[in-house]
């Protein structure tokens, strides 16, 4: 599978963090900043996981819609591509691509339910518009890899067999699409780094297996670290502070 | 805007020119690159009718063929919407292998039909080295360039592989080319299927005729046990778990020499190790490529001189027409259209079902499902009751938890410098 993965799209396109780090000019204009730039991206990414809760697709499909909506920013602003459509015709464009079709109208009808507010109100047409310049934005590349595959390859490995350790271990990699660790690591150093916060946090000493990879263990730990940074400011964060960015993103330029 | 730049791209970058053929999903029509010069195919993505986007088979090629850059793969040189269609652009291609084998007027040399099958499993390795099954082998699929070489094209049925238990539909490859356990329904099967269908491809160079010519999948398997006899549980164990498995009446192998008179002892050696009924026991691609029939004389002609046929250029479908039904055996393939099937989704997620369901089951659900304000937190993932902390609304680990958790990081964190 690692084979596969480095010669893939997706490492090439693996990005260093101050590409990511980018507000695009026209939502500077607005006075959006970083953080409410990613603020509005783990809002979004939140969203399609909650549209994904009602269509009921594989944790894979979020995943992959999660990393083309990153991606997206990447290169898009929120001023010409809104968020609220990005995230459902991202979804809509991973279910595609990773074999398990969403219907379009599934989707119109999921959001109608989930959000009475009318700018989430978007209908199939502008789903289907959309995918064509989701498609272009992401250059047309749609093979993207995941973290989950790598997680129960090393814990298996790691012998680690007991349910908490396994369900900690995958919760934290969930967690990280509400980052953009999937935009800058290779996903199978991201399990790692998930099985390490979830070894030292259950006082597993995994050592001696962590020792025999050939891995960069600094990686490992400065994405450990990330991740427990961003556990401290999530816990900051409020619905009034994630209203504030989106206003600034209704601001007339 | 980008409305304006498409039309530029189609104005600017590609000239039309003649309608080349109805593709699986749109016209295909010829164009030239003016940025390279190059002769280009580009396909018109028809968007469906049933509103549904971008069509599925279009998007997996394009998924797949974004992937896989190769000399034996068909290049997708570029892609674009253009009046609310999408267009994918493709090196031209001048012909296919169909069309080689069909010609009469075309002699083929034993190494000429060595350098054809050399370049079809060259490209197949490389698919297969990236994990992914073409499962549409065959020779109207295997396109020819102007030098010769031969391309690995139509990915519309490709899917990547890799996870052993992954169930896949039995519902891909034409017919004459389907592996044996295809034909008995499996739905976990590997890179063997296209291995199959490469042998079957290699078959009918050397007879300039399609090899097992079924009727319908009973009788397909009828033409594969006449051929190869009916197989023995020693020579495939797992045959009698497969869901479509039926007792067929015993009948014994011919000699290969029988059915492939004009083959070399090396040839024959190498088509008995494709044609292996156990899929595992089957010859990968890779191992093929090292057969000694590739390396021992004659060695395969170089691609630029391979034969190929006159180019026709006043027919707009140039594929039919060789084709003259009262000389030999009928060789076309069986229609396109037979195989176009959409694959069984059950295996993943049962949306079909969920979409069938949801009107009668929405409104129950959406009354269960309590949802708040529009900012509402999505909760955290794991189960957080084990932390013993609100369980929905907060993240995995609390903060005094991260401050203890860096520390016993930090101090295992050995610095470089």
């Amino acid at each position: 599978m690692a084979a596969n993965f480095w010669t893939s799209s997706h490492y090439k396109q693996l990005l260093d963090p101050e590409e990511v780090d980018v507000v695009q000019p026209l939502d500077k204009d607005k006075g959006m900043t970083l953080e409410d730039f990613k603020l509005i991206k783990m809002n979004m990414a939140n969203y399609i996981w909650k549209l994904a809760q009602n269509v009921k697709v594989r944790q894979r499909v979020v995943a992959t819609a999660v990393t083309y909506m990153r991606r997206v920013y990447t290169r898009k602003s929120m001023s010409e591509y809104d968020p609220r459509l990005v995230a459902p015709t991202c979804l809509y464009l991973a279910a595609k691509a990773e074999e398990s079709t969403v219907q379009a109208r599934l989707l119109v009808f999921y959001i109608k339910k989930l959000y009475s507010d009318e700018k989430y109100r978007y209908e199939i047409k502008d789903i289907l518009e959309m995918e064509m310049k989701i498609l272009e934005a992401l250059n047309y590349y749609l093979v993207v890899f995941h973290p989950y595959r790598s997680l129960s390859q090393l814990l298996q490995d790691a012998g680690i067999n007991d349910t908490s350790m396994i369900q900690l271990s995958w919760g934290l990699v969930n967690d990280t699409y509400k980052m953009d660790l999937i935009l800058i690591h290779p996903p199978h150093l991201i399990a790692l780094a998930c099985i390490y916060i979830a070894s030292v946090y259950r006082e597993k000493d995994i050592t001696a297996w962590f020792e025999e990879l050939r891995v960069d263990m600094n990686v490992v730990k400065n994405i450990s670290m990330e991740i427990l940074d961003f556990y401290e400011s999530h816990r900051l964060i409020t619905d009034e502070r994630i209203n504030i960015a989106f206003s600034k993103l209704a601001l007339k330029p | 805007m980008s409305e304006n730049d498409t039309e530029k791209k189609v104005a600017d970058r590609y000239l039309k020119r003649e309608v080349l053929g109805e593709g699986t999903y749109g016209v295909v029509y010829k164009a030239i690159d003016t940025k390279t010069g190059q002769t280009v195919a580009i396909k018109k993505i028809r968007l469906g009718k049933q509103k549904e986007g971008v069509n599925f088979t279009a998007l997996r090629e394009i998924k797949l063929l974004k992937e896989l850059k190769d000399p034996n793969i068909i290049e997708l040189i570029d892609a674009f919407p253009h009046k609310g269609n999408l267009h994918l652009v493709f090196e031209f291609m001048e012909t296919d292998l169909e069309a080689v084998i069909r010609d009469r007027n075309i002699f083929l040399s034993p190494a000429d039909i060595k350098s054809y099958f050399q370049m079809t499993l060259k490209g197949l390795a490389y698919c297969h080295k990236k994990w992914v099954l073409h499962r549409d082998m065959k020779p109207n699929n295997l396109l020819i360039a102007s030098n010769g070489q031969l391309k690995l094209a139509d990915f519309g049925l490709a899917r990547i592989f890799g996870s052993p238990d992954r169930k896949f539909t039995h519902q891909v490859f034409a017919r004459w080319y389907r592996a044996p356990e295809l034909l008995f329904g499996t739905k976990q099967y590997g890179s063997g299927v296209d291995v199959w269908a490469a042998a079957c491809i290699f078959a009918e160079l050397l007879l300039r005729r399609p090899f097992l010519q079924g009727t319908s999948d009973i009788d397909q398997l009828g033409k594969i046990f006449q051929a190869f006899g009916t197989p023995t549980p020693s020579q495939w164990p797992d045959l009698v778990y497969l869901p479509d498995y039926v007792e067929y009446q015993s009948v014994p192998a011919q000699p290969w020499r029988k059915l492939f008179p004009m083959a070399t002892d090396d040839a024959l050696d190498l088509l008995a190790k494709m044609f292996t009924y156990d899929p595992k026991v089957r010859i990968s691609v890779e191992q093929a490529l090292e057969h000694r029939y590739f390396s021992s004389a004659p060695l395969p002609t170089e691609p630029a001189k391979l034969p190929r046929p006159a180019p026709k250029r006043e027919s707009v479908n140039p594929r039919a027409s060789d084709f003259h039904p009262l000389e030999g055996p009928t060789v076309l393939s069986p229609p396109r259209k037979a195989r176009r099937v959409m694959p069984d989704r059950e295996g993943f997620d049962g949306n079909a079902y969920q979409v069938d369901k949801i009107d009668e089951h929405g409104e129950i659900r959406q009354a269960a499902g309590n949802y708040t304000g529009r900012n509402e937190q999505v909760p955290m993932s794991i189960d957080f009751s084990v932390f013993g902390s609100r369980p929905m609304s907060r993240p995995t680990i609390n903060s005094a938890d991260r401050s203890h958790l860096k520390r016993k990081l930090d101090l295992e964190f050995q610095h470089p410098e």
